[in-house]
């Protein structure tokens, strides 16, 4: 009886009806781009960074990344202050058409702080011309000149 | 070609003797969840044959897997199946374990159970959205997407990525949860089952999803059998066969879950299963939450993981579309000789032809939905 | 005003000049009302799904419509080298034009003896229901030209399935109109709008329950007249991709677009009017509440208040429809129009007979 009363006045649809009436009040999800952005969290991996200094230029990185696309070349040098062998890095170059943003290679960096790290919190890579930013060297990969919104932040 | 594969249609006569129509579902269509191209033969709308046509999205994963060795290739695995990233990781990982002889340490386990079931949640969400797009209501696409945010939020702050994760190694996991995770999650899915309710009030009822959705699709667990057919759409058929529970993995063996089961071939009862499945899910993690044991993280492994010669493992785990197998061969050295992997979808998506033959086009649209494949997968 | 009348002659002024001022201001205001309900279902659409609408062009997104009519304007228009040419031109005109035509019978407020100067509506046609009926039936053939000149499979199907689902939803649509026409006793439709006012309520909730069926019934046909959700198989975009409007573009593809909406209002609008007591307002017999008449508005626009208000509620019943519910399969909407929306039609009919005879 209570079903065929249920079918008759349609009291299904008015209850989907209801559900969806309710959500008109309720506080809109929509982040309004440029204005607010959502701030990823610590560990994203976004866009990477090198550090020169702390490097040691083991190449474990270049080893571990699954498509290979880090290009590391290096030689031997002695310091004329400290009149010590040491290396020196030639080319530390990136191909940023193919990383996947895996985190391996940051994985693999065997010194503490890393040397090169993902986690700088930037997903906003477009750039205007097919040639740029698509190969990324190592002046870049330092400086950033090209990425005005990153953290400066080191990894914990 | 195409006309001595397609089967049962040799004899058929069509009504007032007309000729059919040969329609091509093609790789570009908003319904096709990918890239799937589908070669129907309809008669007006009652379709006569169908002729699935797949490859379209096929990048060699499994030649990749040959050149590099095993760590490397969990972020490869990630992408065929995307949608569910950390159970396509965890069956590899499982089965390289498998095949050196690692021993996870438990919280390891825990932790992987925990990723892999709300894995389970997105996906099973997505597949509510599109599922529910295709047959005409747009607003559970974005209440169930709404849900999603918090799941993806919760892997990224996890593992550093939203989608493809590499959140698992082989040996255990490469990181340790952050500190609030643990709240955060169980937070979200202690406020989950509401909102699984929500969707529910809008689509189980309604008598328009269910004429929809009712003796549509029917799979009979024969066929099912057959075809080699896995996951929901067998549990929905009637067959009760959950690798979580036949053959158990990780952490399953220690909570408590039932494995939903219903018995009618159709769509609708594969939404109820899948529907089911999620408040499953969601109290498997509060369960491994709240046990979670201290511990290591990572098991202790050589530097270089080399296989042994001549080793050879298929370890298979159950993921949101149903069995992910990996059959790793191993050849001494630290790259596996050769990885074939067992997508769910490719076997699910044989089934298509029989269960849309003598359906109307509208019905294809639904099956396709509820057959719940992603193209990543079937094509790898 | 006056000085016009004197120089043309009072004829001309009466069967010339005013209705087409009036039809001039009625095309524009009714183009506008289309356009922000365009704007309106994408807003509301979105509040319904915990989005916002759009809300970049103009304060909260209110210019949206006219860059969306500046965007079609300027768009290539593509014509298929092989398709039909005059049919793929005539075919969104046939849309639109019978249903913005239906406006001119409808009345927005009193006719000329009560305010005295001037009437509501463009003119008053004695068989004004079999009107509508009529130029709503129209409107199917711009849908199976559009479909069938094309030369696209898809909207091929997409035209003949419109086609079939308006012709079986006219039937149900035109029983549920005799209901009215049995109460009122009269075809046209300000006289039913009048007859609501003299009988003292309107129509929807006279002879309980047939007056609530016919209107539910005449609401339901409309919903599929004019192919929207859950009726909107047609247009389906995940089968279909656009059903019969896939290969038009520019301009042709605004008209068509234009015409669904259209339709919309129109049957919106002639909900309001048979059944829901048109411009007049609620509990009109109630002398209380006459202050609710809105008299001090000029002229006697009062009346236009109060139907556009019933209309917006129309349209938000649409788009609230739209938000919610999951299409019909094509066979499952005939199955409804035929098996069970007729016999209801005829219950309907019966039932207000019966009550009319017992009554008086």
């Amino acid at each position: 009886m209570k079903r065929l009363l249920d079918k008759i006045m349609l009291l299904d649809l008015f209850a989907g009806l209801g559900i969806t009436f309710r959500h008109l009040w309720k506080r809109k999800v929509t982040v309004q781009y440029p204005e607010e952005r959502m701030e990823p969290a610590h560990r994203f991996r976004g866009m990477f960074r090198l550090d020169e200094d702390r490097c040691i230029k083991c190449t474990l990185c270049a080893r571990d990344c699954p498509i290979d696309i880090i290009y590391i070349d290096w030689h031997q040098e002695v310091n004329p202050e400290t009149e010590k062998k040491e290396k020196l890095l030639d080319r530390f170059d990136i191909d940023i058409q193919r990383c996947m943003f895996c985190g391996l290679c940051e994985e693999a960096c065997p010194t503490t702080p890393k040397s090169i790290w993902l986690t700088s919190k930037t997903y906003e890579l477009a750039s205007y011309e097919r040639w740029q930013n698509l190969f990324v060297d190592m002046e870049e990969l330092q400086d950033w000149k090209i990425r005005p919104k990153y953290t400066d932040e080191e990894i914990a | 070609m195409t006309d001595e594969i397609l089967t049962g249609a040799d004899q058929y006569e069509t009504l007032f003797g007309v000729e059919e129509m040969e329609l091509n579902f093609g790789p570009q269509h908003p319904a096709t969840h990918g890239v799937l191209r589908l070669k129907m033969k309809i008669d007006g709308e009652r379709i006569v044959d169908c002729y699935p046509i797949i490859g379209y999205l096929h990048r060699g994963t499994e030649k990749l897997f040959e050149l590099h060795p095993f760590f490397q290739n969990v972020p490869h695995t990630d992408r065929m199946d995307y949608v569910a990233a950390a159970t396509n990781n965890l069956a590899y990982v499982g089965a390289v374990e498998k095949l050196l002889g690692l021993v996870v340490p438990p919280r390891a386990r825990y932790i992987r159970t925990i990723l892999s079931e709300l894995q389970r949640i997105s996906s099973h969400l997505l597949w509510l959205a599109t599922h529910a797009i295709d047959i005409g209501a747009m607003t559970p696409f974005f209440y169930t997407f709404r849900e999603r945010e918090l799941v993806l939020d919760l892997f990224e702050e996890y593992c550093g990525a939203r989608l493809t994760l590499n959140c698992m190694r082989p040996g255990g996991q490469p990181y340790d949860l952050t500190v609030g995770w643990a709240e955060k999650s169980a937070a979200f899915v202690d406020s989950f089952p509401a909102k699984v309710d929500e969707y529910e009030g809008l689509l189980t009822e309604n008598r328009i999803w269910k004429k929809r959705t009712i003796g549509i699709g029917m799979l009979p667990p024969e066929v099912a059998l057959e075809y080699g057919v896995t996951g929901p759409m067998l549990r929905g058929s009637g067959i009760q066969w959950d690798i979580r529970k036949a053959m158990p993995y990780e952490a399953y063996d220690e909570v408590e879950f039932e494995v939903p089961v219903f018995t009618n071939c159709d769509t609708y009862d594969r939404y109820l299963v899948r529907m089911e499945e999620m408040r499953q899910s969601a109290s498997i993690v509060k369960q491994c939450l709240d046990k979670l044991p201290e511990g290591p993280i990572m098991a202790k492994r050589p530097r270089v993981l080399k296989a042994p010669k001549e080793g050879e493992v298929y370890h298979s785990v159950e993921g949101p579309k149903g069995e992910i197998g990996f059959y790793i061969v191993g050849d001494g050295t630290a790259n596996p000789y050769r990885c074939r992997v067992r997508p769910p979808s490719l076997y699910n998506i044989q089934v298509l032809p029989e269960m849309v033959r003598g359906g109307l086009i509208a019905d294809l649209v639904a099956v396709i939905g509820t057959t719940d494949i992603v193209l990543g997968e079937v094509d790898r | 005003m006056e000085g016009i009348k004197e120089v043309i002659g009072p004829t001309l002024f009466h069967y010339a000049l005013a209705p087409a001022l009036k039809i001039a201001v009625l095309l524009v205001a009714v183009l506008t009302l289309i356009a922000y309900t365009t704007f309106a279902e994408r807003k509301i659409l979105g509040f319904l799904q915990v989005r916002t609408g759009p809300n970049r062009v103009g304060p909260w997104g209110v210019l949206q419509p006219i860059a969306d009519v500046a965007k079609l304007l300027v768009k290539q228009d593509i014509m298929p080298t092989q398709a039909v040419r005059w049919a793929y031109v005539l075919a969104p005109c046939l849309v639109v034009g019978p249903a913005l035509v239906i406006f001119s019978v409808i009345p927005f407020g009193p006719s000329a003896e009560v305010t005295g100067n001037m009437n509501w509506f463009i003119t008053d046609v004695n068989v004004g229901l079999l009107f509508v009926v009529a130029m709503a039936t129209i409107g199917v053939y711009g849908l199976i030209l559009g479909g069938w000149a094309s030369n696209n499979k898809f909207s091929l199907l997409g035209g003949l399935r419109s086609a079939a689902q308006m012709i079986s939803y006219e039937v149900p649509q035109g029983f549920s109109l005799v209901v009215p026409l049995l109460m009122a006793g009269t075809m046209s439709l300000s006289g039913i709008v009048d007859a609501q006012i003299e009988q003292g309520r309107w129509f929807v909730f006279a002879f309980f329950p047939f007056g609530l069926l016919a209107f539910f019934i005449y609401f339901v046909a409309g919903v599929a007249e004019s192919n929207r959700n859950p009726f909107d198989l047609p247009e389906a975009e995940s089968e279909l991709v656009a059903g019969f409007h896939t290969e038009y573009s520019g301009m042709r593809f605004a008209l068509f677009f234009l015409g669904e909406y259209a339709n919309m209002i129109v049957i919106s609008a002639v909900a309001v009017t048979l059944f829901l007591g048109g411009w007049s307002r609620p509990f009109s017999s109630v002398e209380s509440l006459s202050f609710l008449d809105l008299g001090f508005l000029p002229g006697g626009m009062g009346g236009l208040v109060w139907f556009t208000l019933k209309l917006l509620v129309f349209l938000f019943v649409y788009i609230w429809f739209r938000g919610t519910f999951p299409r019909y399969r094509f066979d499952q909407l005939m199955d409804l129009g035929w098996k069970w929306m007729i016999p209801a039609a005829l219950i309907a009919i019966a039932g207000t007979g019966l009550f009319k005879i017992l009554i008086r």
